[in-house]
């Protein structure tokens, strides 16, 4: 495959920043959750 | 979903408990000094930093986990399709696949910050004005700024295989970097402090503002020369001129990634709401304290004039020697 150093960056930074941002959004939210009673959490 | 969008779901204490905060939310921070983005941590004995209060549940939905196990199979048969079944391009050759990330995420990005003006047109309107569309708002934003930066760095790379440079200034990607800049500072601007609802306000003015970037963005190819090519799908006509399988890959590539802002922004809003909460509480934990502080002071000096105050009680527990008078 031609440029495939180019193509395997774009999709790390694809499907890497993706993951990244999602394991950061579950983190904090479990975090934030902890400190909270779920009474304070109406999609429960 | 929002307190207001399902009030059918809580429980009465649990109504009861939301309404109290979006009233204090709507009037009482008006005239504290409450920041709404700083996160006061909860410190004191038995506060909610010490010992967890809840069961640990964080943003999770059965119909996000549900819809998070559906998008990694969709990214997966993505990543399937755009790097090994789709074929090369007869122009393009093999570079061709980073163009499926690269549509796949600028979408994302318009169609989040679409949701991020019409959730601040929806704050802003009285029938609607919740501060969940202003979370929806941020959370959408957020999301919209890590996508558009990702559009970039793949086209950054696509262009240095295609014309030979990893930047030109181009209409196309000058516009696209200047909506990036934008939305950074649309986030900027939600940090800047004061209350939720000021904190709301001046960023869904700024949202309707940005929003306007998007059709010069999108237009930018054909008001002026640009180097960038044109549309391949969104042509007007039905006539596309694209091989099935790159057609199908580029059509999987804008659902797996729209499926995946979906979840994010479920999550993501949700974590705001918490930290919203957490601010709110923090604050009627520091005032707390400090009433506690003044309290036997302020009565054991003058109880026929007991602040109702804050300030009144601080002030009063100033003036007043540190041991007790009696002894």
């Amino acid at each position: 495959m031609d440029h495939a150093g180019f193509i395997f960056a774009s999709y790390i930074a694809a499907f890497g920043g993706s993951a990244a941002l999602a394991w950061y959004v579950v983190r904090r939210g479990r975090a934030l959750g902890r400190q909270l009673p779920d009474e304070d959490k109406p999609w429960i | 979903m929002s307190e207001r969008q399902r009030p059918g779901r809580e429980q009465p204490r649990q109504h009861e408990q939301h309404e109290q905060h979006e009233q204090h939310e709507q009037h009482g921070n008006e005239d504290s000094a409450h920041v709404a983005t700083t996160q006061t941590p909860l410190t004191g004995p038995g506060s909610a930093a010490t010992s967890p209060v809840g069961n640990g549940a964080g943003t999770g939905t059965r119909f996000t986990r549900i819809l998070g196990a559906l998008t990694l199979v969709a990214m997966g048969v993505l990543a399937l399709f755009a790097l090994v079944i789709s074929p090369p391009d007869v122009v393009q050759g093999e570079t061709v696949r980073i163009l499926y990330a690269h549509v796949g995420t600028v979408w994302v990005a318009y169609l989040a910050f679409v949701v991020t003006a019409v959730s601040s047109a929806a704050y802003l309107w009285k029938r609607t004005s919740s501060l969940t569309w202003d979370r929806i708002a941020g959370a959408s934003a957020e999301i919209g700024v890590l996508f558009m930066a990702i559009t970039l760095l793949t086209g950054s790379l696509w262009g240095r295989i295609t014309w030979g440079t990893f930047w030109v200034w181009d209409a196309r990607v000058t516009t696209t970097a200047f909506l990036f800049i934008t939305y950074i500072g649309y986030l900027a601007v939600r940090g800047l402090g004061g209350t939720h609802q000021q904190r709301a306000r001046r960023s869904a003015v700024v949202a309707l503002l940005a929003v306007l970037e998007i059709p010069l963005v999108h237009f930018s190819v054909r008001i002026w020369r640009s180097v960038h090519q044109d549309a391949s799908v969104a042509t007007g006509n039905t006539d596309v001129k694209l091989d099935d399988t790159m057609l199908f890959t580029l059509l999987l590539a804008t659902v797996a990634f729209s499926m995946l802002y979906v979840w994010y922004v479920l999550h993501r809003q949700r974590v705001l709401h918490l930290q919203d909460l957490l601010d709110d509480k923090g604050l009627d934990l520091a005032l707390a304290e400090r009433r506690s502080e003044g309290r036997p002071d302020a009565s054991a000096a003058a109880p026929t004039t007991a602040a109702s105050t804050p300030t009144a009680t601080v002030s009063a527990a100033s003036t007043v020697p540190t041991k007790d008078p009696v002894s």
